[in-house]
């Protein structure tokens, strides 16, 4: 048996990510891992979308409006608050629906540290897709010293197990 | 820093936008496999049907999506960056979104154009800008409606920052 074969046949997977009936309405996720924003973060991400504020691209322009360093494009603040939820809610699949209720906090400034935490507000099924529900969740951001920057809203469909 | 006002455009104060009005803006861009891989893996955003193309084609076998898609995030974020240098360059604070809806998937190669239509305009509780919510709109390069969604902002008044 060939080495390919042989790893397939003895491997058993390692699955990530939740489904429909694990989200139960009041459940509460404290996400993984964090993440700082980096200046090298901030400035790809607004060049790449062309978010063209200088308070996140220019330092001498943002301390002149009272910031202590660039300020972090409030995207990718959102982005990057999403992206640590995504395996406890929704890389089981199904496709992002929509957002509301977004409110930013307070600006985020570069070498800032944030957190992930979500709530299932909502969870029900929907008769056009019967092998998926239709789950809200409530996801708050937070920085290292625990106050608040973001929070929000979202829907996604996601696919049942069964 | 000196001649703060000389850094941005003299047209895009609060006093610029009326309730009412909606811009066409000037740019627009086509998303590229660049754009999604390279911002869904540094915001550690874990779902492989944006970065797994071996996956979505074997997996999926749905017209849209036996491909990879780029993550939504991305999608309403890049329409609003193609909004910004109008509706976000005298932006002294982002407060909030709101009613976001993604209406199409977006491939690798599509291309965004956003629109924007002014929703209203009020005063803030400082006197040197005032708070405006918009409602911005991204389109594809086949006139499909992509993304819509609100966004409210803190804007500088001309009268208190345009001489800075």
């Amino acid at each position: 048996m060939d080495i390919v074969t042989d790893l397939k046949a003895r491997a058993k997977p390692w699955p990530r990510g939740n489904r429909f009936e694990d989200f139960a309405v009041g459940r509460v996720f404290r996400h993984h891992w964090g993440r700082t924003l980096t200046v090298a973060d901030n400035t790809q991400f607004v060049t790449l979308t062309l978010h063209y504020n200088p308070l996140y691209t220019n330092a001498d322009y943002a301390r002149a409006h009272g910031h202590a360093d660039l300020v972090v494009c409030p995207l990718l603040v959102f982005n990057t608050v999403f992206g640590l939820t995504v395996e406890d809610l929704s890389e089981g699949g199904g496709p992002f629906l929509g957002v509301d209720k977004l409110t930013y906090h307070r600006p985020v400034i570069v070498g800032e540290t944030v957190y992930a935490e979500s709530q299932v507000i909502a969870a029900r099924e929907t008769d056009s897709r019967p092998d998926y529900g239709i789950v809200t969740w409530h996801t708050k951001g937070f920085c290292e010293k625990g106050d608040l920057v973001i929070d929000f809203q979202r829907t996604n469909l996601v696919r049942k197990r069964k | 820093m000196s001649n703060i006002s000389s850094r941005t455009s003299p047209d895009n104060y609060f006093e610029n936008f009326a309730v009412g009005q909606v811009i066409a803006h000037a740019r627009g861009k086509t998303v590229t496999e660049m754009d999604n891989v390279l911002i869904t893996n540094m915001v550690m955003n874990t779902a492989q049907g944006h970065f797994n193309e071996h996956l979505m084609q074997k997996s999926s076998g749905i017209a849209g999506f036996d491909t990879r898609i780029v993550f939504g995030g991305i999608n309403f974020s890049m329409v609003i960056g193609l909004a910004a240098q109008d509706t976000g360059e005298q932006v002294l604070q982002e407060l909030g979104m709101d009613k976001i809806r993604l209406k199409t998937p977006v491939h690798h190669g599509d291309t965004l154009y956003a629109f924007t239509e002014v929703l209203e305009k009020k005063d803030a509780d400082r006197a040197d800008a005032g708070i405006v919510r918009f409602k911005h709109y991204g389109i594809n390069q086949h006139d499909k409606l992509v993304y819509e969604g609100e966004r409210t902002v803190l804007m500088k008044r001309r009268n208190a920052w345009g001489s800075r």
